[in-house]
């Protein structure tokens, strides 16, 4: 059982030295009074894939939110690079080198594709041609169609140009919503490969999955939340294999 | 929220106060007056009689200029007579039996009364002409609405608000026009383009200290939208206390032959203002289309949130949109009131046409506003053909209730593709 789930916190603690990215007793929430998170610590090494999973409402969106400063952090601390970013606007941590794709809405439906990947790169004009032949490496189906309204198109190329988007800026870390939330299973495994070509060019990736089972496939790590608090830690394929994860949040399923 | 719209409330309510206590300091004579003029001559010598029921009666006669001028006791009800006997041979009334007339004067008014005289001016050009002249008016009307629809509808775009207060952007362009013109005494066209900065400036400010304010404090939109109706009548009554009730003319160009273009007849300064407006128009359209902070803009319109997580600063963008928006706005009003006068509540009378124009073209879309608000400048101009021009905004705004009946998303709005 040793590295499936977390012995204390002071192990998580020392495990967490020097990380990239760091969240540490975060309390957070959206309504005065009704806290999402109650404590939550997570962070992710340089060049580590991440997932988060859990059951509905454990508070996994909220934590990808509380670290891009979109929820208001009350109480503990969000660090990157040794900075403290807590409850930091989004526009700057743009700038020190996070990239923050949400689940819904996550393209400029009225701007073309190219114009959607323009606002990516808002803060380095000059380097957009550049980032977009290496951006039109990874996703070959948005430079042929790059004239084309992001409005137009469907849920798969949506997450296709919003990834490409938090991609224009070279970021140390991406935090991806939920990246196969509405694709089909066949897009579903394209998303997650296309992550993990994401996470192997050198790029720290933490991300939030309602599909637990495909995200501790491709995972380094993982961290199952349940009621806004850490629940398990470990590597992913520990967590698939630990009879008390799958019972509580993979389910029978996952037995099959 | 409240504090704040109780504040403002307070002002208003203060400013109103201040308005209506000082009228009768103010007061002047009551009096009824008029010119008597025959073919553009003064006609001298004319007994005109001033009478109440009351057993007040004063007779006046018309100076060298045809002016006369009856100072009256009270407010009230009058008959005014003209004698047709003083009038010198070979004038007559143009309708020989209207020589009395009953008016109503308020308290410390003038009410002009006119005797029209001679032959009553028989239209000489065709229907079609017509037709012709008011499409050219009511385009160069449109134009100077759109303007001040496209800064409404940018401001809408991007930050949600719906902004009752836009007309007085209008106004202070004009307001400003005429300081920097008649007090400070620069030339009109620095007047105006400084009054064009002005305005500008005052949008930014608006927003940099009011607007983002209350964004930041999460007021919701439909707050927001009462709010700037409360805006609006502070300024309105403050720019009543400052600059008074009078329409005033600029100094240049008030008064301009018109230009005749075949079966048109156009004044320099309108098409002067068109072609400006025009400019200023393709202008925004490219700016939004082609550089970085207009696709931004447009970025923020979609989705404020993904722009900030795209890097975009937002605030930074909106304060932008703010002082292009408010700076198009007083050019709107500059333009206006060289060919209608400089007045309080100009912005005031447009703000509903404005609002019809940016809904007929599509709530938030730029090239919507510019051509919705040059189909209800015509509209307005060519529906005097059909029904009396006092009804001249109502079948405008007939028109604007049509084609939203068959295009709901506006004449260039678009549906979105959901998921």
């Amino acid at each position: 059982m040793a590295g499936t789930t977390i012995e204390g916190r002071d192990d998580h603690l020392r495990a967490a030295e020097g990380a990239l990215v760091r969240i540490d007793d975060v309390i957070a929430g959206y309504f005065p009074g009704v806290n999402i998170l109650n404590g939550c610590d997570l962070y992710a090494q340089s060049g580590e894939l991440v997932g988060i999973i859990g059951p509905n409402g454990a508070g996994k969106s909220t934590l990808l939110k509380s670290l891009f400063g979109l929820v208001k952090v009350r109480s503990g601390k969000v660090t990157f690079d040794d900075k403290n970013i807590t409850n930091k606007r989004a526009d700057k941590l743009v700038s020190m080198g996070i990239g923050f794709v949400p689940q819904n809405n996550n393209v400029f439906p009225s701007l073309t594709i190219e114009e959607n990947l323009q606002m990516g790169a808002f803060q380095e004009p000059k380097a957009f041609h550049s980032r977009f032949d290496e951006v039109a490496d990874l996703f070959p189906a948005l430079a042929q169609r790059r004239k084309q309204r992001a409005g137009s198109l469907s849920g798969g190329e949506r997450q296709m140009v919003a990834m490409a988007r938090a991609l224009m800026m070279e970021p140390k870390v991406l935090l991806l919503d939920e990246p196969s939330a509405g694709l089909s299973p066949a897009l579903t495994d394209e998303a997650f490969v296309r992550v993990k070509a994401i996470n192997k060019t050198g790029v720290t990736v933490i991300m939030v999955e309602q599909n637990a089972r495909r995200c501790l496939q491709i995972c380094d790590r993982a961290y199952v939340l349940d009621q806004g608090r850490n629940a398990y830690t470990g590597t992913g394929k520990a967590l698939a294999n630990d009879p008390k994860v799958v019972e509580l949040y993979l389910g029978t399923l996952a037995k099959a | 929220m409240r504090r704040l719209l109780l504040g403002i409330s307070a002002v208003a309510l203060a400013l109103w106060a201040l308005l209506v206590g000082g009228a009768p300091a103010m007061a002047a004579d009551t009096t009824i007056g008029g010119v008597i003029k025959s073919d553009q001559e003064a006609v001298p010598g004319v007994t005109v009689n001033v009478s109440d029921e009351t057993g007040f009666v004063e007779n006046a006669i018309s100076d060298e200029k045809g002016r006369w001028r009856v100072v009256v006791p009270q407010a009230g009800t009058y008959t005014v007579l003209i004698e047709t006997d003083t009038l010198p041979p070979g004038v007559s009334l143009r309708d020989p039996d209207r020589t009395s007339v009953e008016v109503t004067v308020g308290e410390g008014q003038t009410k002009s009364v006119l005797f029209p005289t001679g032959d009553a001016p028989v239209s000489s050009t065709s229907k079609l002409d017509q037709a012709l002249q008011l499409t050219v008016d009511g385009f160069i009307f449109g134009l100077t609405i759109a303007l001040a629809a496209v800064g409404l509808s940018l401001i809408f775009g991007t930050t949600g608000l719906t902004n009752f207060s836009h007309g007085e952007l209008v106004t202070f362009g004009s307001l400003m026009a005429y300081f920097f013109s008649a007090i400070m005494g620069l030339p009109f066209i620095v007047a105006a383009a400084a009054a064009v900065f002005a305005g500008g400036l005052f949008g930014f400010l608006q927003d940099r200290f009011f607007w983002r304010w209350l964004r930041k404090r999460g007021t919701a939109l439909i707050a927001m939208l009462v709010v700037s109706i409360g805006l609006g009548i502070f300024l309105r009554y403050f720019y009543l206390f400052i600059f008074g009730g009078n329409t005033r003319q600029y100094a240049e160009y008030s008064g301009q032959a018109g230009l005749v273009l075949g079966p048109i007849v156009v004044t320099p300064k309108a098409l002067v203002g068109a072609i400006v407006a025009v400019v200023f128009l393709a202008a925004t359209v490219a700016w939004l289309r082609f550089t970085r902070m207009g696709k931004a803009s447009r970025a923020i319109a979609d989705n404020p949130a993904l722009a900030s997580a795209s890097g975009i600063d937002v605030n930074r963008v909106i304060s932008i949109i703010w002082a292009a928006g408010a700076g198009l706005a007083a050019l709107a009003g500059v333009i206006y009131s060289l060919s209608n006068g400089v007045s309080w509540i100009s912005g005031f009378g447009l703000l509903l046409l404005i609002f019809a124009g940016v809904t007929l073209g599509g709530l938030g879309t730029a090239i919507g506003a510019i051509v919705g608000s040059i189909i209800v400048g015509t509209m307005i101009q060519l529906s005097t053909l059909l029904i009396p021009s006092e009804l001249k905004n109502v079948g405008a705004l007939a028109v604007l209730i049509i084609i939203l009946m068959i295009r709901p998303q506006g004449i260039l709005g678009r549906s979105e593709r959901v998921g």
